[in-house]
């Protein structure tokens, strides 16, 4: 009886210590604590829709603040798409993305489109927009 | 079926199939249209078999003048869908239809590894259009001159045997018009009016879309087409509706 007790006890707090590393272990990725926004960027502007994902930039990329903010990009958001020149030939002439993805240090602008450019299809789909494909009739 | 296999295939053309066949393949066409997850609507063939396709036998000239068709430079397309709302516009389509529209896919291209692909879709304009075939009162009919399907809503009764036969679903019921509606290239809208291209051709900031006439050698769409290495293919061969539409990348 006694016995059972004690290993039900010892269980319990190796339990307690196993979350107790974990937690600590992953504390670093806690989204909560990164520092960058962990929300994707979807501009709308000139087109529906782009995303730009911080977390993969940062975390994959190997790509810190100062590499695009203020210089490439302003931190504020929407500043990029207010501006008049967020298009497709200004990334070609390596303004905002461009300054990267232009075939040498990311894929080119000019290639694999659909990565960042989820469409309508996409924009209704992450704000659970019905209809993203037009009615099919039967 | 797989390609190389669909390749030995003799094609029959839609008017000989038995009757049996033919509602094996109406059947069959009500549980796919639609579908584009899979590939179950895709299938390829080689610029080389664009003929083939076209008229199961060397064409000495394409059949119609102008010979009307768009090709879809596929890999171009981010769906902004500014094709739709153009058309739309143009066309005054309702909010419950469609005459184009954009799919969305996710192709593998490596281990654990997707990529986006859209991919728009429109009326064929077939050579043996199936919807023609089973129309009861002749409302839909191939235009003559240009080879545009086009639709007399007048004569249209709504019973919808054209959307079931239609390997595209390309077609819905307008209930506006009490008729089916469908795509005509813009014909009555903008190509009767002099203009050149179509709403959503014309609206495309990526130009995916190509639109012209196939029999003109000196046409964009001739030029693309017949460019010896380049792959293009249409969607759902093997009903022997020798499509319009033609698909390709870069």
């Amino acid at each position: 009886m006694k016995r059972s007790l004690i290993t039900i006890l010892l269980i319990f707090a190796l339990t307690i210590a196993v979350q107790g590393i974990f937690n600590i272990g992953f504390a670093g990725e806690d989204e909560e604590d990164a520092d960058y926004p962990t929300e994707l960027i979807v501009f709308t502007q000139p087109v529906k829709a782009v995303v730009f994902d911080h977390k993969y930039h940062i975390e994959e990329a190997g790509m810190d603040c100062d590499s695009c903010h203020d210089d490439t990009f302003e931190q504020a958001a929407g500043t990029a798409e207010e501006n008049g020149d967020f298009t497709m030939k200004s990334l070609y002439e390596g303004k905002y993305c461009g300054a990267c993805h232009d075939g040498d240090s990311a894929f080119a602008s000019n290639t694999k489109c659909a990565v960042c450019h989820i469409g309508v299809i996409g924009y209704n789909k992450m704000h659970n927009i019905e209809g993203g494909e037009g009615g099919g009739h039967h | 079926m797989k390609i190389d296999d669909l390749e030995k295939l003799k094609n029959e053309g839609p008017d000989t199939l038995p009757s049996k066949e033919r509602r094996k393949f109406l059947k069959w066409g009500l549980a796919v249209t639609g579908v584009f997850a899979g590939g179950a609507v895709l299938s390829l063939t080689s610029a080389k078999n664009v003929q083939g396709a076209l008229e199961g036998i060397k064409l000495k000239k394409y059949p119609y003048k102008p010979h009307y068709c768009m090709i879809i430079r596929q890999d171009r397309c981010v769906d902004c869908e500014k094709c739709k709302e153009a058309c739309v516009k143009t066309n005054n389509v309702p909010e419950y239809g469609y005459r184009t529209t954009i799919l969305e896919r996710e192709i593998p291209i490596g281990p654990d590894e997707k990529q986006r692909e859209f991919m728009p879709v429109l009326c064929n304009h077939c050579n043996h259009p199936p919807c023609v075939r089973v129309c009861p009162t002749r409302a839909t009919y191939k235009d003559e001159k240009t080879g545009i399907v086009m639709m007399d809503y007048k004569k249209c009764i709504g019973c919808k045997t054209c959307m079931a036969a239609c390997p595209y679903n390309a077609r819905y019921f307008n209930e506006e018009k009490r008729a089916i509606d469908k795509c005509n290239f813009c014909f009555d809208t903008r190509l009767s009016k002099g203009e050149k291209l179509t709403a959503c051709a014309a609206a495309c900031p990526a130009d995916v879309r190509i639109f012209g006439d196939l029999s003109d050698p000196e046409s964009r769409v001739y030029k693309l087409i017949h460019e010896p290495d380049r792959v293009v293919w249409v969607l759902r061969p093997e009903t022997g509706a020798m499509p319009n539409v033609y698909y390709t990348k870069g």
